[in-house]
C-alpha cells in the first residue's frame, strides 16, 4: 500500500501543477471504463457499476470496494484574434475522485446494496493575472460531489434493475476583475462563492440476452445545485466602495441529465469490446444568473445567455487479457460540445473533442486489484463571444492520469 | 509483469501531462507602409491633452502615442512628443490646473464624486518653456487647433508656441520639415467645436470655401498635400458629432426635476410672460433664446444641448433654468445644433473625398463615436459615452481615457491595415486606465 499511495504522490508531483478542466462535466469515473473511452453502461466490471449501471451491479459477484483518482492537468490558452497576445492559465490541479462500495446481502445473491461516492463535475480554471479576459472571468472553481445510495436488484438471469438516489454537495467560487482603476493602477476584484446542493437520481436496466451480449440503458437526472446564500465580496477603489457593498448573493447551475445507451460484446475469452451513446441534457443551462442582496446602481442583478444545448457523445473501447492478471484497455470518444457559437466563455471554453484512452489493470492475487488509466484531449474553439465580446481562440489540452485500487471479498 | 512494471508504465503516463497549447501568432506586417517615421498632425486629442489639461502622463497616452507603439511592431521608430516635465501639474487652455474625480460639495451641502482641478491654477511655465530643442516632434498635435491655424506662420497659440521651431514657423512647416514616412492626419474638430463650446453664442464656424487660412477645404488640401508630397502614406481622420460626446449629454434637456407646488408656482409665474406649463417630475429647462422674439427666453425642446460646464450650483441653488433662464453660452438649440452638424457634415464629405482621391486610409472616426455613445462591450467591458463611468472620456468631457485613445488607435489600425494591406496588432485596450477613482 505504501508504494502505492508513493506512486500517486508522485504522478501528482512529477506532472505541472497547472490545470485547466474544461467544460464542466467530468467524465472519469473507475479506472477501468475510463481506459476504453469511458464506456461502461454495459459492460460490469466491478463495483463502479454503481456509477456506470445501477441496473448491472447485481450482476457483479461479491463484495467489493473500488476507489480511485484521477488528477487531471489541462493546460489552456487563449490567443486575442486582434492583438495576437496570448493568455494563459494556471490553474490548480483536480482530483476527481470515485469511491464505490457494494455489499452482497448473504441471504440473496439477487440483491446488491451499494454506496458510490463521486465527482462527475467539477473544474478550477485560473487564468493568469492581468489576462486578455480578466474582466469577464479570473478564476472558477466548480465543485461538485455525489453521494449515492444504491439498490440493484437481478430479476432475471437475464435482466438487472437498479435506481439510486443523489444527494449532491458542492461549492463554486467565480472571481473577476471590475474595470475600475485607482491611482496606484490597482483594478477591482469580485469574488462570488458559496456552498450548493441538489437531489437526483441515477436508474438503470441492464440485458443479457446471450453469454457474449449485453446491453443497458441508463439515466441519470438533472441535479439543480442551488447556491442560497453565496456570499458576494468586492475590492474596488474607496471613492465607489458604496456602490459596491460586499453581502449575499443567490444563483443555481443545472448539472444535466445524462440517458445512456451501451452495449458490450465478449468476443472471446480474452477480448471485450464496449460502447456507449450518451444524451446530455445540457439544454438545461440557459442561463447562468446573479441575483445580489443589495442591489445599487452600479451592482444590478446579471443575467447571462448560456444557451447550450443537448449533447451527445460516443464512446468505445476494448480490453484484451494478456495474461491472466494483466489487462491492456483502448478506448476513443467522441463529445459533441453543447456550446454554441457566440456563447463559448473563458468559463468554459468547450469544443467537440476527441478523447484519446489507455489503461491497464493489474490483479495482485485473488483479492486485489490495481488499474491505471490516461486520457489526453485536445480542445480548439475560435469565436466572438456574445456577451463580452471577447473574441479569438481557446485551446486546452487535457492530460488525465489515474490509478484505481479494487477490493473483492 | 511486475508491480515494478506496472509502476513504471504509471509514471510514464504522467510525465506526458506538460502539455502545453501552442499558437502561431501571426506575424506584424507593415504591407505597403514605411512606419520608421511617423508624424501624427491633429489638435487635442492628438496631442494627448485630457482632463482639461496637457501633462506628462496624458500625452503618453494619446492615441498617437499608443499607435506609434503598436507601429513599432512593423518597423516604427522613435516617437518624439513634445513633453511637459513629469514634475509639471499641466495647464490647461484657460491656463487651469487638470481635473480629478474628488468629492465634491455642493451649494446644498450634498457630497459626490466629480472632478475637481487638483489646483487652483495651472502651472504657467508649461507655455513660457519651448521644448523644441527636444525635437523636432513626431507628435504634432496642437490643442485648440483649427484646420485654417495649420498653416498660419506664427501662430500664437500657446501650445504651439511652446514647441514652435521658430516665431515664423507654422504648424505644418514643422511637421512637414521631420519629412514623415508615414502621417495622420485627425484636425478639424475645433472647426466646428470652439463654437459649439461657445453655446454658439460667439466664435464661428469655419466656412467650406475661403483661401488657405480662411477656408476649411483650402486648408485641408495643403495640409494634405504637403505632407503627402513626397509619396509618403497616411491616415485621415473624420470629425465626430457634437452629438456623441459626453460634454454635450451628460446633462439632459429636460433635468429640471420639481414637485408639484414648484410646479404650480412655476408655472403661475410664467402665465403672465410665455404660458409654459410646469409638470410635476422632469421638466425642460428655462433657456436664454435670442432667436425666440421680445421675451429672448423660453423652455427647451427635446433634442437641444445643455453643455457640461453649466454650473450646476446656480440650477440647485440659484434657480437657473426655472426662475432664471440658463445663459445662452451653456445651450445649444436645435437650430444652433443643426448649423454645427451640418458644417461637420461638410466637413466629413471633404475629409472623405481627399482621402479617396490620395489613396489615404480613412478613420470614420464619427460613426466610431456614435459606436461609443449606443454603447458596446470591449472583452467584457462596457465601453460607452456616460461621463465617468462610461469609460470613454476623460474629465474634460471632450477628449479621452487612456483606454478610450486606446480604442481609437484601434480605429487607426483598422483603417490602415484595410487600405494598406498591412496587418498591424491591435493593442489590448483594457491594459489603458479609464477614469482614476479615489
Amino acid at each position: 500500500m505504501s508504494s502505492l499511495y508513493k506512486i500517486i504522490i508522485l504522478i501528482i508531483m512529477v506532472s505541472p501543477v497547472r490545470d485547466y478542466a474544461q467544460g464542466f462535466q467530468v467524465n472519469l469515473q473507475g479506472q477501468k471504463q475510463q481506459g476504453m473511452g469511458g464506456a461502461g453502461t454495459a459492460f460490469m466490471q466491478d463495483a463502479s457499476s454503481l456509477f456506470f449501471n445501477p441496473g448491472g451491479a447485481s450482476f457483479v459477484h461479491g463484495t467489493q470496494f473500488n476507489l480511485g483518482v484521477t488528477p487531471t492537468f489541462a493546460r489552456g490558452a487563449f490567443m486575442d484574434d486582434k492583438t495576437h497576445e496570448v493568455s494563459r492559465t494556471n490553474s490548480p490541479v483536480s482530483t476527481p475522485f470515485a469511491a464505490y462500495g457494494m455489499f452482497e446481502l448473504k441471504d440473496s445473491s439477487k440483491l446488491k446494496l451499494g454506496l458510490a461516492v463521486y465527482t462527475p463535475f467539477g473544474s478550477t480554471v485560473q487564468w493568469e493575472d492581468n489576462w486578455t479576459g480578466r474582466f469577464a472571468l479570473t478564476r472558477l472553481e466548480l465543485r461538485a460531489i455525489f453521494i449515492q445510495p444504491t439498490v440493484s436488484y437481478k430479476l432475471t438471469k437475464n435482466l438487472g434493475i437498479g435506481a439510486g438516489f443523489v444527494y449532491a454537495t458542492g461549492k463554486v467560487n467565480l472571481q473577476k476583475d471590475i474595470p475600475l482603476v485607482d491611482a496606484n493602477g490597482n483594478y477591482g476584484h469580485a469574488e462570488l462563492s458559496g456552498k450548493a446542493h441538489g437531489y437526483g437520481f441515477n436508474v438503470g436496466v441492464y440485458f443479457k440476452p446471450i453469454e457474449k451480449l449485453s446491453i443497458g440503458l441508463t439515466y441519470r437526472s438533472k441535479v439543480n445545485m442551488a447556491v442560497n446564500d453565496g456570499q458576494a465580496n468586492f475590492d474596488v477603489p474607496e471613492g465607489v466602495s458604496a456602490n459596491f457593498p460586499d453581502g449575499k448573493f443567490k444563483s443555481k447551475l443545472p448539472l444535466p441529465s445524462v440517458l445512456s445507451l451501451g452495449m458490450a460484446y465478449k468476443a472471446n475469452s480474452k477480448l471485450d469490446f464496449a460502447l456507449d451513446i450518451n444524451y446530455v441534457g445540457w439544454k438545461a443551462y440557459d442561463t447562468l444568473s446573479f441575483d445580489y442582496e443589495n442591489n445599487t446602481a452600479s451592482l444590478i442583478d446579471t443575467k447571462s445567455a448560456r444557451m447550450y444545448k443537448n449533447t451527445f457523445a460516443f464512446r468505445g473501447g476494448a480490453q484484451y487479457k494478456v495474461t491472466e492478471h494483466f489487462a491492456a484497455r483502448l478506448g476513443l470518444a467522441y463529445g459533441i460540445t453543447p456550446v454554441q457559437d457566440g456563447y463559448v466563455t473563458p468559463e468554459t471554453p468547450d469544443a467537440n473533442r476527441v478523447n484519446y484512452t489507455a489503461g491497464i489493470g493489474y490483479e495482485i492475487g485473488k483479492h486485489l486489484k490495481l488499474d491505471a488509466s490516461f486520457l489526453f484531449t485536445h480542445l480548439e474553439r475560435s469565436g466572438t463571444n456574445k456577451e463580452t465580446n471577447l473574441s479569438g481562440t481557446f485551446k486546452t489540452n487535457v492530460c488525465a492520469p489515474g490509478i484505481s485500487i479494487g477490493y473483492k471479498f | 509483469m511486475t508491480f515494478q512494471q506496472f509502476s513504471f508504465i504509471v509514471l510514464g503516463l504522467g510525465i506526458l501531462t506538460s502539455c502545453k497549447p501552442k499558437f502561431d501568432t501571426p506575424e506584424a506586417d507593415g504591407g505597403d507602409i514605411d512606419a520608421s517615421n511617423y508624424v501624427a498632425l491633429g489638435s487635442s486629442m492628438t496631442a494627448g491633452y485630457a482632463n482639461g489639461a496637457l501633462y506628462y502622463d496624458v500625452q503618453q497616452n494619446s492615441y498617437a502615442a499608443i499607435l506609434a507603439e503598436q507601429l513599432k511592431l512593423v518597423g516604427g521608430g522613435d516617437f518624439k512628443i513634445p513633453n511637459v516635465s513629469p514634475a509639471s501639474i499641466g495647464v490647461g487652455n484657460t491656463n487651469n490646473a487638470p481635473s480629478k474625480l474628488g468629492d465634491r460639495t455642493d451649494c446644498l451641502g450634498a457630497v459626490s464624486l466629480g472632478p475637481v482641478k487638483i489646483a487652483t491654477q495651472g502651472d504657467a511655465s508649461v507655455f513660457s518653456t519651448n521644448v523644441y530643442n527636444q525635437g523636432p516632434f513626431n507628435n504634432m498635435g496642437v490643442p485648440d487647433m483649427k484646420v485654417i491655424d495649420a498653416t498660419v506662420s506664427g501662430y500664437t497659440n500657446p501650445f504651439y508656441q511652446r514647441m514652435s521651431s521658430s516665431a515664423s514657423s507654422s504648424v505644418l512647416s514643422d511637421a512637414v520639415a521631420k519629412n514623415a514616412t508615414f502621417f495622420s492626419v485627425m484636425l478639424g474638430v475645433n472647426d466646428a467645436l470652439s463654437f459649439a463650446l461657445k453655446g454658439a453664442a460667439s466664435e464661428s464656424l469655419t466656412p467650406v470655401a475661403g483661401a488657405v487660412g480662411t477656408g476649411f477645404e483650402a486648408s485641408i488640401n495643403q495640409v494634405i498635400d504637403q505632407l503627402s508630397a513626397n509619396g509618403s502614406k497616411g491616415v485621415i481622420a473624420n470629425i465626430p458629432s457634437i452629438r456623441s460626446m459626453a460634454y454635450f449629454n451628460t446633462i439632459a434637456w429636460n433635468a429640471l426635476k420639481l414637485d408639484a407646488t414648484s410646479a404650480t408656482n412655476l408655472t403661475s409665474f410664467y402665465s403672465a410672460l410665455d404660458g409654459t406649463t410646469f409638470y410635476e417630475g422632469d421638466n425642460g429647462f428655462m433657456i436664454m433664446d435670442s432667436k425666440n422674439p421680445f421675451l429672448g427666453f423660453r423652455q427647451a425642446v427635446a433634442g437641444e444641448l445643455i453643455l457640461l460646464n453649466v454650473p450646476l450650483d446656480s440650477i440647485k441653488c440659484h434657480k437657473w433654468g426655472s426662475l432664471n433662464p440658463i445663459p445662452d453660452r451653456y445651450s445649444l438649440t436645435l437650430s444652433e445644433i443643426d448649423s454645427i452638424e451640418d458644417a461637420i457634415n461638410s466637413y466629413n464629405v471633404i475629409l472623405r473625398n481627399i482621402a479617396n482621391a490620395k489613396g489615404l486610409a480613412f478613420v470614420d472616426v464619427n460613426g466610431f463615436f456614435a459606436k461609443v455613445k449606443a454603447g458596446y462591450m470591449y472583452n467584457g467591458v462596457a465601453v460607452n459615452a456616460a461621463f465617468v463611468s462610461g469609460g470613454f472620456y476623460s474629465l474634460d468631457g471632450l477628449n479621452l481615457t487612456p483606454r478610450g485613445n486606446a480604442l481609437l488607435a484601434n480605429e487607426f489600425i483598422k483603417a490602415i491595415n484595410t487600405q494598406y494591406g498591412s496587418t498591424i496588432p491591435e493593442t489590448n485596450a483594457m491594459k489603458y486606465p479609464a477614469v482614476i477613482f479615489p
